[in-house]
């Protein structure tokens, strides 16, 4: 109570006061470790040194960023490439900013009893869970470079909605189910199946990772001088709490812990994400990569009949503001 | 000052329909509902074009007839996914199972002590809890959605049809009784007419909460089909105009579901006071 109160006050404050130094920031999904940096940078205080004022709002299953940065409820998002192309090519104009995330960590879990070896072959006349509001660019990407319809049949694969849990996978209503390194996958080891019994295909070693995690706002944002330094000065303190929570993953866990408001979240489980997503940001210092770039979008527009953008985005991606929170 | 069109397509439809009212016919009853509605979509066309809404936060009528006329298949394979398959069959199974129950309850004291609690709870339960684990149980196709629907229906009709086997006198009751009416001749021939108006107004009751059944429980897991699957994940691609196709299609058969069972019970209780006008 005592936080709505908090934030309720909050809020009035800057209903009367939205300073170019005010950002909000609306993540991807739920409060987890998989945000940790921003979390740190707030609680650290790295935020307050640089000046900026950021207000966190976690996402959820029935909340699309993109469609809330359109809304004016948030200046930042938190948001896959693949849906953020896709956004753009619909007419939202939104540009990367930051790629805190080198690599990708998705991939599909699949039942080991189940026979599956190589993608390239086994799934024709298999089922597979995918997640959709935007998740499923990825997967529809990779099954056009397979050659494989997702309108099911023996030739095809049949796709189903995945919910928000690995139960499918369990009850074995589907062959493979799509998880991420650092969430899903801990869930179905949690459920009682051991590695023996799963086969993994992480979309990096399949050659159709796309780029996840990337910091996105919309053009007319960029127009602004003041918030683009304010937006140069949060990217720089996010980089820093992302560096601080990968050399201390249980320290971010707990600072996960303390900001989750659903009580939903364990510390343990919060350390192995940290841990796990420590190995994505690797080899990143938040400046997207010109040959991530171009890759992500190859497999994106590598589609059939069905490809998830149908010509190359322009002015998709800006280095201006990593540029001057590096120099 | 860009209100000011906005207020005056309102006034306009509003002056015409003050004049219409002081014709009482048919037509000009149904004229003034139709005129109203009218007005409603002109003055959203317009304010989506004056204020310049973006399409992802509200999209004109004009994109979402387009995008319905664009989109005629796919909305028949969702409409006969969730509608026809999920919510249709639910719908019936829910009812007779309530229908039949409410009779053996009627029947039997020692029944209707335990099975209404149990009703209430099951009716109590919401929807989103019950709905991941019937998709366990039933799969994902729309056998659970059907579930869902049942579970929904069936005690709103339940109470009703158990409201509905006592709403007869005790004079003719007694009457039964004294041509020596057996049980199945005095429920068939007096209580299950008398019941009818108690029946079909769960029956109309449980035609919406059927649609609303079917449509959320695709949110839990769903084939990609689906009015539900359509409506959660185009909101993820932005495609906002395909879901408000997908609402107006959920809206008309909805209320065409709705009309069909008010046409059937006109039909079936046209002796009842309410039925004449």
């Amino acid at each position: 109570m005592r936080h709505l109160m908090l934030s309720a006050a909050g809020l009035a404050l800057m209903a009367g006061a939205a300073k170019a130094d005010d950002l909000t920031l609306q993540l991807k999904w739920v409060t987890q470790a998989q945000f940790a940096g921003y979390y740190v940078a707030q609680d650290q205080g790295f935020y307050e040194e640089e000046g900026v004022n950021v207000t966190i709002l976690p996402g959820g299953p029935d909340i699309a960023p993109t469609q809330v940065l359109a809304g004016g409820g948030a200046d930042v998002v938190v948001e896959w490439m693949p849906a953020a192309l896709a956004a753009r090519e619909r007419g939202l104009p939104l540009v990367n900013i930051a790629q805190p995330f080198k690599s990708s960590g998705m991939m599909l879990t699949c039942l080991a009893e189940t026979g599956i070896t190589d993608p390239a072959t086994d799934f024709a006349g298999k089922t597979l869970g995918v997640w959709f509001s935007g998740n499923e660019y990825p997967f529809l990407s990779w099954m056009n470079t397979l050659g494989l319809s997702t309108e099911g049949g023996p030739e095809g694969v049949t796709v189903l909605k995945q919910g928000f849990n690995v139960d499918p996978l369990l009850q074995k209503q589907a062959a493979c189910i799509s998880t991420m390194t650092y969430n899903e996958y801990g869930q179905v080891l949690d459920a009682g199946l051991t590695e023996d019994d799963l086969i993994t295909f992480k979309y990096e070693d399949q050659g159709v990772a796309t780029l996840e995690d990337g910091l996105y706002v919309l053009e007319s944002t960029l127009e602004d001088s003041e918030k683009v330094t304010s937006l140069v000065r949060f990217v720089r303190a996010s980089m820093r709490g992302w560096e601080w929570a990968a050399e201390n993953p249980e320290e971010a866990a707990r600072i996960v812990l303390e900001n989750d408001e659903t009580g939903a979240q364990t510390l343990e489980h919060q350390t192995r994400m940290m841990s796990e997503i420590a190995l994505l940001l690797e080899g990143s210092d938040g400046t997207l990569d010109e040959a991530d770039y171009q890759r992500t979008v190859d497999i994106l527009l590598a589609g059939g009949s069905d490809p998830v953008i149908s010509a190359a985005p322009e002015g998709a991606w800006v280095s201006t503001i990593t540029d001057r929170a590096f120099d | 000052m860009s209100a000011l069109p906005l207020l005056g397509v309102w006034l306009g439809g509003w002056a015409l329909n003050i004049w219409l009212a002081r014709f009482d016919t048919r037509a000009t009853r149904a004229l003034v509902a139709v005129i109203f509605g009218a007005t409603i979509v002109i003055l959203w066309e317009m304010a989506v074009r004056i204020y310049a809404i973006p399409t992802v936060i509200l999209p004109a009528p004009s994109q979402i007839a387009d995008s319905f006329v664009a989109n005629r298949s796919i909305l028949w394979t969702d409409f006969v996914q969730t509608i026809l398959r999920g919510a249709l069959t639910g719908w019936v199974i829910g009812a007779l199972a309530a229908i039949l129950t409410a009779i053996a309850i009627d029947r039997s004291p020692f029944l209707q002590r335990g099975l209404l609690p149990i009703g209430n709870f099951v009716a109590a339960l919401p929807i989103v809890g019950i709905a991941p684990i019937l998709v366990m149980w039933f799969g994902f196709d729309w056998q659970s959605k059907a579930a869902v629907v049942v579970v929904m229906v069936f005690f709103p009709i339940l109470v009703n049809m158990v409201a509905g086997l006592k709403a007869t006198d005790p004079m003719q009751r007694d009457l039964m009784a004294s041509w020596a009416a057996p049980y199945g001749a005095s429920l068939w021939k007096l209580r299950l007419p008398a019941a009818m108006p108690f029946l079909f107004n769960g029956l109309k009751i449980t035609t919406t909460l059927a649609l609303i059944g079917a449509i959320v429980a695709e949110f839990f897991g769903s084939p990609t089909r689906g009015m539900g699957f359509r409506i959660s994940t185009a909101v993820g691609r932005l495609d906002l105009p395909l879901v408000w196709a997908e609402i107006v299609v959920a809206a008309l058969a909805g209320t065409l579901f709705y009309g069909l069972v008010a046409l059937i019970e006109k039909k079936v209780t046209f002796w009842h006071p309410s039925q004449r006008t």
